[in-house]
């Protein structure tokens, strides 16, 4: 395991409650009034020169909206939410879009590069990384620059933000978009819907199989803001993609609003891999600041014997609520989810996943591994359905939960819906504390106590960490321990 | 009629406050009975029956199951049955009418009604949270029951079983029971109807052990086809106490167990076995939590579900380990064979725990027949149908045989064979 | 008693090619060892005579006693006298051992014809059976095969085998995981029940068995067909100098 090595160095680094993304960076931004309105939305459409249609689709979100209560059913506690203080627009001056590398602000490019994201495509092949990686930047409301479109042209996969494939390819974003989360799904799905300002957009034509990894990098920078992304992956027939996601935020000390939609179609025979790693500013020791993570994610397996597999390494925010799901249309498709959720300090999750079988011999897949440190609440969720139609449906799920400290807690609430007697499923679940007999054997082997914690439970997560792609399997075992950092004792 | 300004009571929801009007004067109890009764049935009206965004309720929507309400009746002609154990000690409630009979030393047997008449009653006439439908409808209603004593060390070989059976119409009993220090008992809790009419049944029994009782108490459902039975089962253990609670539903339309268990002293232990064999149109639903409150204790629940035609089955069950309470170990498993397409049944077993040095799990599953099982059998010569049947029967009769008290496993694995004969 | 022509089959699931054209003959009080190496088919045509659904027969046929039986199902092979030892008996929590025999030998009388045991004759069958086998009564008020060792699992299968008087007996690695005492006790009992009209299939990867269940004829499975038959000197062969020589003879 050459990760453990790193992880003790990092470790040893690090004082307690360090988070290392927490600076800021100082641009000159532009930002749209505070609050929500018609107004609002029509000066984001314009910012984004939308055509009418996509308005039209905003402000029917908004008009719904407005008649949705918040759902109080997870279990996370917060003040109310007022809407109406908030940013919903804030982009670096002169940047309204995307851009050359060479024309986008150099403090902008600095921020990634601190945060190890390289945006300039000769010093990523110059770099350490063996393989290539396309990245998508998006600076709090707009996608700053896209790595690689042009390689990626040339093979089929369009790449962009979702603001310009809104332009340059309006007839596939109104095919899809709003296909898997409608408008009218949920309360942030919808306020998403209206107010959404940048994200990725992907498509793979019919049996191409992406040449490289894409990514998104989110950034929130600016002070009061909400972001609201928006992402919609297609994987035509035959076509596969891997597809990660990262994020972080600034220090703050107020609690800051992150509500995203993600969309997943996969045809016949498709393959989409989308992995997070979610580090959102998660508040300081006291529980002042943090980020409110309230996310729609889902994927589609629209097609047979398609497959769509969500792996997340979830350890920011001050409070997440994300349910990644797998809508298993295609006969025979099958659906994954991967999961680490590591909560410390006032950190509170409640995130999981839901698998609904529809199609015949339909297969799903969930391992979810909580950490609860700290005085944090982590709740695992997840639902998993049968219609009664969908013959021969499989679910495996084992969802595990580990304890660090007495005054945390460990929730697992699963919703097992069997509707046909050919169902299999197959639920378990476990609750404990890191074992006396492993720490001990550690402590013995001379391994202190903080690193020997480090060690087990990068072997508690192991199975889910294996499903990374290479490239970021080692980064998140380093952030899973930094995030544990001042749990012992 | 004040159901809150602006929601149309449903049909039931009306009968319920109707029904309570019309029967106030001869409900047993005033003063602080009466208040009690009065400010259940006002929750029930201001809030309504529970619908399934009620995280408790979510996948029984009582608001929308319970269609109507049948009519108290006066004159009821059922009469009770034979035990289910041979040789037991019947303590019957016919027609939500108390009978009552004297038993050996030790043990006191009081009228609930006369709790309900001089007020004695009144303080444990309370809802456990504003969702607690049951609670409140019973609490409003109930009019008799039996209030039982077992005196500290008392051994009871023989089997008391409580009976209560009815016939039609409404029926509200309480059953508070109270297990003296090292007491031993085994106790069956039965409901049962006689003739198709239908009735609204709803029972709460209350139950303490004191420090070092070891009880067994087994609930034996069999409701009519038409029959809604809502039924609580609370109970709370002191120290060292060591309650075996099986819980069987073979019946009923719409049914709702529910089950709350303290285990809140150190060292004490629920064994919880749950059969549900559903059949027909019946939608049951099996809710239980238990909170394990103080450190060094155990629980350990098993559920198996049989569910045929077109019925519909819930479980869903709730270990809640409270800080502090270190060196819990509960584990908690639910299976389910689903053997019509037509049938269904949702599962939602929860952890909720907030020490770390606990040990607690729960597994669920929803299978088929094992068909590495059934083709063993027929290799061995025995047909399908009939491997199959034995194949269901074995899945909940490995649960009754973990009671060891031969004549108890016997009587048990009787009445399931029978209703499996019946449906399967 | 036994006869496969041509026998192709597949994994019903995936469709993959277990058996491709295997010919066998089994004549009456016969005791046939069936060896091979590993992934050679040998537990899938243990399964395929026991009619197990999972496996498909896509060309030829078996005749038993002259009739086809592919169109049976398990049980009614086994009234027939199709009787299966597990290589890993099954477990069944909640049926009683004692049960799950009575019922077992009556449902293979009803089909026969026969009229049921009464207790008292069905209790003493089964005590001086167990009895031969060193079955304790503990063992038999478990359940089937549940908390059973490799060995009591083994024996329970015998157990079964002398109690249901097959005529044509599939041993299907019956010897793996026992030792050496245990395993003579099942030799022993398996010898008990030859004769001139009960036939035995052994099905083995070991020639060790075989010492102790001499076979009359010994056939070796390779990629879905017999490759080779013998005597009993070719297991002796096999055991010597391996299966490959063999293999590439047959090439």
């Amino acid at each position: 395991m050459p990760a453990v090595q790193e992880t003790i160095d990092q470790v040893r680094q690090i004082d307690v409650d360090q988070y290392k993304y927490g600076f800021e960076t100082t641009v000159e931004m532009e930002k749209a009034p505070k609050g929500l309105s018609e107004d609002i939305i029509r000066f984001i459409s314009a910012k984004k020169n939308e055509p009418d249609w996509m308005l039209e689709w905003r402000l029917g979100a908004y008009r719904r909206w407005l008649t949705l209560e918040e759902p109080a059913w997870a279990r996370v506690n917060y003040p109310k939410i007022d809407f109406n203080d908030l940013y919903y627009y804030a982009a670096p001056k002169n940047q309204s879009g995307p851009m050359s590398i060479d024309d986008v602000d150099p403090e902008i490019i600095k921020t990634y590069e601190k945060l190890g994201i390289p945006l300039r495509e000769q010093e990523i092949l110059a770099g350490v990384q063996k393989s290539k990686v396309a990245v998508d930047a998006v600076f709090d409301s707009v996608s700053v620059v896209t790595t690689f479109k042009e390689e990626l042209k040339k093979a089929g996969v369009i790449f962009m933000s979702i603001s310009e494939a809104i332009r340059e390819h309006p007839d596939l974003v109104k095919k899809y978009l709003g296909t898997v989360v409608p408008t009218t799904d949920n309360f942030y799905a919808t306020l998403n819907s209206a107010v959404f300002t940048d994200g990725s957009f992907v498509f793979v034509p019919k049996g191409v199989r992406c040449p490289m990894e894409l990514s998104t990098y989110f950034r929130i920078n600016e002070r009061d803001t909400g972001q609201f992304e928006r992402t919609l992956i297609i994987a035509e027939e035959g076509a596969y993609v891997s597809y990660l996601e990262g994020c972080t935020a600034p220090q703050r000390d107020e609690n800051q609003l992150h509500a995203a939609v993600v969309e997943l179609v996969a045809l016949d025979d498709a393959e989409i891999k989308y992995s997070t790693v979610q580090n959102w500013y998660p508040g300081d020791k006291d529980g002042k600041g943090g980020i409110y993570n309230f996310v729609t994610k889902r994927g589609d397996c629209r097609g047979k014997n398609s497959k769509i597999s969500w792996t997340q390494v979830e350890t920011g925010s001050a409070i997440t609520w994300k349910y990644p799901s797998c809508i298993l249309r295609g006969d025979n498709s099958r659906g994954e989810f991967y999961s680490i959720a590591v909560s410390n300090g006032h950190q509170q999750v409640d995130s999981g996943t839901k698998m609904i079988h529809l199609g015949k011999n339909t297969s799903s897949r969930i391992i979810s591994k909580g950490i609860a440190a700290g005085v944090s609440q982590n709740t695992y969720r997840g639902q998993v359905s049968t219609h009664r139609k969908a013959e021969n449906a499989r679910n495996f799920t084992q969802c595990d939960s580990l304890l660090i400290g007495d005054r945390c807690g460990a929730h697992t609430v699963p919703y097992i819906e069997a509707k046909n007697s050919t169902s299999h499923f197959e639920h378990e679940a476990t609750t404990s504390k890191i074992s006396e007999d492993q720490l001990f054997y550690c402590l013995q082997r001379g391994i202190p106590e903080e690193a020997a914690i480090a060690l087990i439970v990068n072997g508690f997560v192991k199975e889910v960490i294996q499903e990374l792609p290479m490239e970021f399997a080692v980064e998140a075992q380093k952030l899973i321990s930094i995030s544990l950092e001042g749990s012992v004792g | 009629m004040n159901i809150q300004a602006g929601f149309k009571p449903t049909a039931a929801e009306a009968a319920l406050v109707e029904a309570y009007d019309k029967q106030l004067g001869d409900l047993p109890g005033d003063g602080a009975t009466l208040a009690a009764r009065d400010a259940l049935l006002s929750d029930l009206k201001t809030a309504g029956l529970p619908t399934r965004r009620i995280e408790a309720w979510h996948y029984t929507d009582l608001k929308s199951l319970l269609r109507a309400v049948p009519a108290y009746r006066d004159e009821m002609t059922a009469s009770r049955v034979d035990p289910i154990v041979p040789g037991s000690t019947v303590l019957s409630v016919t027609n939500g009418k108390a009978n009552l009979r004297s038993l050996q030393d030790g043990i006191s047997v009081r009228s609930y009604a006369d709790a309900l008449l001089d007020g004695s009653a009144a303080e444990r006439l309370s809802e456990r949270d504003r969702d607690d439908a049951i609670g409140q409808i019973n609490g409003s209603f109930v009019r008799d029951g039996l209030s039982i004593e077992f005196a500290d060390g008392l051994e009871v070989e023989t089997p008391i079983e409580i009976q209560s059976v009815q016939n039609c119409g409404q029926v509200s009993t309480r059953f508070p029971v109270r297990f003296g220090a090292g007491a031993k008992a085994t106790v069956i809790e039965r409901h049962l109807a006689v003739g198709d009419e239908a009735a609204l049944v709803t029972s709460v029994s209350d139950v303490r052990l004191d420090d070092g009782a070891e009880i067994t108490w087994i609930i034996f459902q069999s409701q009519g086809e038409a029959d809604t039975h809502l039924a609580q089962f609370k109970a709370s253990l002191g120290a060292n106490a060591n309650l075996r609670l099986y819980v069987i539903n073979g019946g009923g339309k719409l049914v709702r167990q529910e089950i709350h268990v303290a285990v809140a002293g150190e060292g004490s232990n629920l064994t919880l076995r749950g059969i549900n064999l559903l059949g027909g149109e019946s939608h049951t639903d099996v809710t239980f939590t238990v909170g394990h409150n103080v450190p060094h204790t155990t629980s350990s629940e098993v559920i198996r579900n049989v569910v045929f035609d077109r019925a519909k089955g819930v479980f869903q069950g709730q270990i809640r380990v409270a800080p502090d309470a270190q060196k819990t170990d509960a584990k908690m498993s639910c299976n389910t064979l689903l053997l019509s397409d037509d049938a269904d049944f949702s599962a939602k077993p929860e952890l909720e725990i907030f020490a770390d040095d606990v040990q607690c799990g729960h597994g669920a599953t929803v299978i088929d027949i094992n068909h590495t099982q059934l083709f063993y059998l027929m290799a061995r010569g025995i047909p399908e149908n009939k491997a199959r049947a034995m194949l269901v029967n074995a899945f909940v009769a490995e649960i009754v045989e973990e009671l060891e008290d031969e004549a108890l496993v016997e009587s048990l694995e009787g009445v399931i064979t029978d209703w499996l004969d019946r449906h399967a | 008693m036994l006869e496969i022509k041509n026998l192709h089959a597949r994994i019903a699931e995936d469709g993959t090619e277990i058996i491709r054209g295997l010919n066998l003959t089994v004549r009456d009080g016969e005791v046939a060892a069936i060896m091979g190496p590993n992934g050679s088919g040998k537990s899938t045509l243990s399964y395929i005579l026991a009619g197990r659904e999972d496996y498909e027969v896509t060309e030829g046929d078996i005749l038993y006693n002259g009739e086809s039986i592919l169109e049976l199902d398990p049980s009614e092979r086994a009234a027939k006298g199709i009787f299966l030892a597990f290589q890993y008996p099954i477990e069944i929590p909640g049926v009683a051992t004692m049960q799950f025999l009575k019922v077992a030998m009556n449902e293979q009388r009803k089909a026969r014809g026969e009229d049921e045991l009464t207790t008292p004759d069905f209790m003493r069958r089964v005590k001086e059976a167990a009895a031969e086998l060193q079955i304790s009564p503990e063992m038999l008020r478990r359940p089937l095969n549940v908390g059973f060792s490799g060995g009591e699992k083994k024996r329970s299968e015998i157990l079964q085998m002398a109690l249901l008087e097959p005529r044509l007996c599939v041993l299907d690695e019956t010897d793996s995981g026992l030792d050496i005492d245990a395993l003579k006790i099942v030799a022993d009992g398996v010898n008990a029940l030859r004769s001139p009209d009960r036939s035995v299939v052994v099905i083995t990867h070991y020639q060790r068995l075989l010492d102790y269940i001499v076979p009359d004829t010994v056939h070796v499975l390779y990629k879905g067909q017999i490759i080779k038959s013998g005597d009993k000197t070719l297991a002796h062969d096999l055991e010597a100098n391996g299966y490959a020589d063999i293999i590439e003879a047959a090439a």
